[in-house]
């Protein structure tokens, strides 16, 4: 961790996307004390006060409202005359969520089955490691619009499980599923690794004979040492599942409308780039920012946990 | 003297012959004529007199399903095929109502109508030719009709389900159709209906019932479209890319009287991204804006400012609404269907839809016969609406909570329609969640009778100018299990007594039974049905080089390629 605080670019990454994460928090109280409006109020007759004169929040040819820089309309209004300001920071949220929600999935797949392949070996090990293989042969974009088509009208029921459609379960499920054995298999690699190591050899010895045995190396031996990989993977699947949950969402297998998300707001924006350039500019901006300070701050995790990153000469 | 004849001249413009005028005098005044011959020439043309010849580029948003008669389907498809193919009657080339005026096309005249409505009697045109040469007979109408039904013609129920033999030669039971009898030697055609039919001239007027050689192939033929009647031929198809009208060698010595001949060749690319459409007629790099296509809302207001004399919104007859399924709750309540109307502001949905909607509550649009002229009974539709009365009838039906999944399309403006749709139900106290289709699936999705759809965008232009075309989609009979038509599910006896006697009336009398189709309108509007909230206005839009004011918009098949000319 010393090394972390003497990382100025990463803790300022990592700053800044705590910014990111308090403001969007925050988005309720902006909503409602400063726009004055909901992110899916329209307002697409409405008119509002710009320098003394007043303006229509949507043209009568449809164009909308751009930056006003004050309490109403702070980033303008979409086709829909709704608060591009109000649904950044409520997009933020969800995309936030979905990528939180969808990074403990993939983390938890990944750790529960790629430790078991590791430590089995064999025939499980046979076994799940064809299982990651089919699903890492699918590019996980394809994958993702593939799931996210067919439970999107439908949402997904499975008896003791119901998600609907519009819940923001389904993408996270989805991404989170998509991407686990991108670290399921390095995962199973390490912990194929660490089991032919002396102190497991130890430990087996050590350890009471009985069907619990192995889990309990696992948990008291193998995982403890998988820990800093772990914690360096968590930083790098947030920042990949929100970029695919915006890329879901882009086209229409994500958040569904209309609870914004960066990525639908980008694909409702598209068409207006000539005359309303805000619309795809303000979610997009976010997108980058966000993600990019997310990928600087897992940079720096990683060096700081990698014990080679010390003979590094760019330090 | 000389005084004298001056005024003469002044007073009688039609003296002829001068007094005292010399010869040389006259030769004189006739160079000085035909010297300034010419410039009259060129400026008369430049007052906006077109020319014949040369090639226009008209660019298409969405390819034509397919260029063969017997198949295209969309409006894309029937822009260009009802210019090549002609059938034994057709639509006057004339904007507004005159369009809706049905002229004999390959037959002499109109047809004779046996007493009873069934029978249909028409005689050929003698000496017609197709663009090919062949030699018009009687016989191909019988072909040509069959094989619109062998290759599955989107609408083929309208022949199938009306012409005796119709049905039994589309399941195979028959080799031909009993219904159609023709004779070569005399050029007599005779279609018997199972029953009296209204709107049949106007389904022998599609493209898709027009004579055909009888040595076209039974096949699809949408890159090499068969040979036709009309001034056009389709050529040089390349799928998804461009096509080509060039102007049939055979039209001028058998052309029919009230159609045009056509002044230039038409060259048709498909650009698919309405922004470089537009920009490209705008810059007059290429000639026309397909009326089917969208001027992005970003761009409309530099079109009318720089293309003012150019560019105008024409009305067409197709209304766009928001079903409501009268079988599920709670649009099972009239309350509640009625709220939904009243709720709805058409001001917004117009702005939605980039300023070319007008904002409208009844069913049948405006240029259509029966559409009402009583006042909407929730309130101007150009108007702010009245939400506290929706909020109260929600309130009066009990089903204030009930949960709504609205069906939309993920195409702009209909997504954003339903966007807005959905905040309006959740406003009135409905719980309604939104469920996007891809555009592709979207009908055969709500089409559907099990997906049970509860309301949702839709929209519909007209086949034919007959009101009964629209009333199919409210027409208990409409209800299938699969391709559904009828989205509201409504099974009103009052409306299935009016389309039963008014469905039978000919077009051509469609005025002596107006008031009731209008009366029938109101009632459904009373009824709620369905949320209509407007007729589509569409962009008829062209580059300089066109004359503008020759070009003709059709109330059925929009810009009529036929009366494209240059300046």
């Amino acid at each position: 961790m010393r090394a972390l605080a003497h990382n100025k670019v990463a803790l300022a990454a990592g700053a800044s996307f705590a910014v990111i994460v308090v403001l969007c928090l925050l988005a309720p109280v902006y909503a409602k004390d400063i726009a004055h409006t909901g992110p899916t109020d329209n307002h697409i007759t409405d008119t509002v006060k710009v320098d003394g004169q007043t303006v229509d929040v949507v043209s009568p040819t449809g164009v909308p409202i751009g930056p006003t820089w004050k309490g109403r309309f702070l980033l303008g209004a979409d086709s829909n005359g709704r608060d591009v300001a109000v649904r950044l920071l409520y997009g933020g949220r969800n995309s936030l969520e979905i990528g939180a929600i969808a990074t403990l999935i993939t983390m938890a797949l990944a750790v529960a089955l790629g430790t078991l392949a590791g430590y089995a070996r064999g025939l499980t090990d046979g076994l799940l490691s064809r299982f990651f293989d089919l699903v890492w042969a699918y590019p996980a974009v394809l994958l993702g619009v593939a799931l996210g088509v067919a439970l999107a009208v439908g949402g997904l029921d499975l008896g003791i499980v119901t998600l609907h459609s519009g819940s923001l379960l389904l993408p996270a499920l989805i991404i989170g599923v998509v991407f686990f054995p991108y670290v399921a298999k390095p995962l199973r690699a390490h912990a194929l690794s660490l089991r032919e190591r002396e102190f497991i050899d130890a430990a087996r010895i050590a350890t009471p004979p009985g069907p619990l045995a192995p889990v309990k190396i696992v948990l008291t031996e193998v995982l403890p040492n998988l820990l800093s990989s772990i914690v360096v993977f968590v930083p790098l699947m947030f920042a990949s599942s929100i970029l695919l949950e915006a890329g879901l969402s882009y086209l229409g297998a994500g958040v569904q409308a209309p609870n914004p998300s960066w990525g639908t707001m980008i694909a409702d924006g598209i068409r207006m780039i000539p005359g309303a350039v805000h619309l795809v500019l303000a979610p997009g901006l976010a997108l980058v920012l966000c993600v990019l300070s997310v990928n600087v701050f897992a940079e720096g995790v990683r060096d700081a946990l990698d014990p080679r990153a010390a003979i590094r000469p760019l330090r | 003297m000389s005084n004298h004849v001056l005024r003469d001249i002044h007073n009688d413009a039609r003296t002829p012959v001068r007094e005292g005028e010399s010869n040389v005098n006259r030769v004189l005044r006739l160079f000085v004529c035909l010297s300034l011959l010419p410039a009259v020439l060129v400026g008369l043309s430049a007052c906006g007199s077109s020319t014949s010849g040369g090639t226009i580029t008209v660019l298409m948003g969405t390819a034509p399903d397919s260029l063969d008669p017997g198949i295209g389907a969309t409006t894309q498809s029937m822009e260009a095929t009802w210019i090549a193919y002609t059938g034994l009657v057709t639509y006057a080339h004339s904007n507004g109502e005159a369009g809706t005026k049905l002229i004999p096309g390959a037959a002499e005249s109109l047809p004779t109508v046996s007493s009873d409505g069934k029978t249909y009697t028409f005689k050929l045109r003698p000496g017609l030719v197709y663009s090919d040469g062949t030699l018009v007979r009687a016989s191909d109408f019988a072909h040509a009709i069959e094989r619109t039904i062998k290759l599955n013609w989107g609408n083929k129920g309208m022949l199938t389900e009306h012409i005796v033999g119709g049905e039994a030669f589309d399941k195979g039971k028959a080799s031909s159709i009993s219904g159609i009898k023709t004779d070569d030697a005399t050029g007599t055609i005779k279609i018997t209906l199972t029953v009296p039919y209204g709107p049949f001239l106007n389904v022998l007027a599609f493209p898709a019932a027009a004579l055909l050689p009888s040595s076209t192939p039974m096949s699809a033929q949408p890159n090499n479209p068969p040979a036709g009647i009309g001034p056009y031929e389709i050529t040089n198809v390349i799928s998804n890319r461009s096509f080509e009208l060039k102007r049939n060698p055979n039209w001028p010595a058998h052309s029919i009287p009230g159609i045009p001949s056509g002044h230039a060749d038409i060259d048709v690319r498909i650009v698919s991204n309405n922004q470089s459409e537009a920009e490209q007629v705008l810059s007059g790099s290429a000639d026309v804006f397909d009326y089917n296509d969208t001027i992005p809302p970003t761009l409309i207001s530099k079109v009318e400012s720089q293309a003012s004399e150019r560019y105008a919104k024409e009305p067409t007859v197709s209304g766009e609404f928001f079903f409501l399924n009268v079988k599920s709750k709670p649009f099972s309540s009239p309350l509640v269907r009625q709220a939904v109307n009243w709720a709805l502001d058409r001001r917004a949905l117009d702005r939605l839809d980039s300023g070319m909607l007008q904002p409208a509550c009844f069913f049948l649009p405006t240029g259509m016969p029966g559409h009402p002229t009583a006042p909407c009974p929730y309130g101007d539709p150009g108007a702010a609406p009245n939400l506290a009365k929706a909020k109260e009838l929600v309130k009066q039906s009990g089903l204030a909570g009930t949960t709504v999944s609205v069906w939309g399309q993920a195409r702009s403006p209909h997504k954003e329609f339903v966007d807005y749709y959905t905040g309006v139900l959740n406003a009135i106290g409905l719980k309604a969640t939104e469920k996007i289709v891809a555009s592709e699936q979207y009908y055969a999705t709500i089409g559907n009778l099990s997906t049970n759809a509860q309301t949702g965008w839709a929209s519909f232009s007209q086949d034919f100018p007959n009101p009964s075309d629209f009333y199919q989609l409210l027409d208990a009979h409409s209800i299938l299990p699969k391709e559904n038509h009828n989205l509201s599910q409504v099974e009103d006896p009052h409306i299935q007594s009016e389309i039963a006697s008014l469905s039978p009336v000919p077009s051509s009398q469609l005025d002596s039974v107006v008031g009731r189709w209008q009366s029938l309108d109101e009632y459904t509007a009373k009824q709620a049905y369905l949320a209509e909230f407007g007729y589509d206005e569409a962009p008829k839009f062209v580059s300089q080089r066109i004359d503008f004011g020759a070009l003709v918009f059709h109330p059925v098949y929009g810009d009529d390629w036929s009366t494209l000319a240059l300046k």
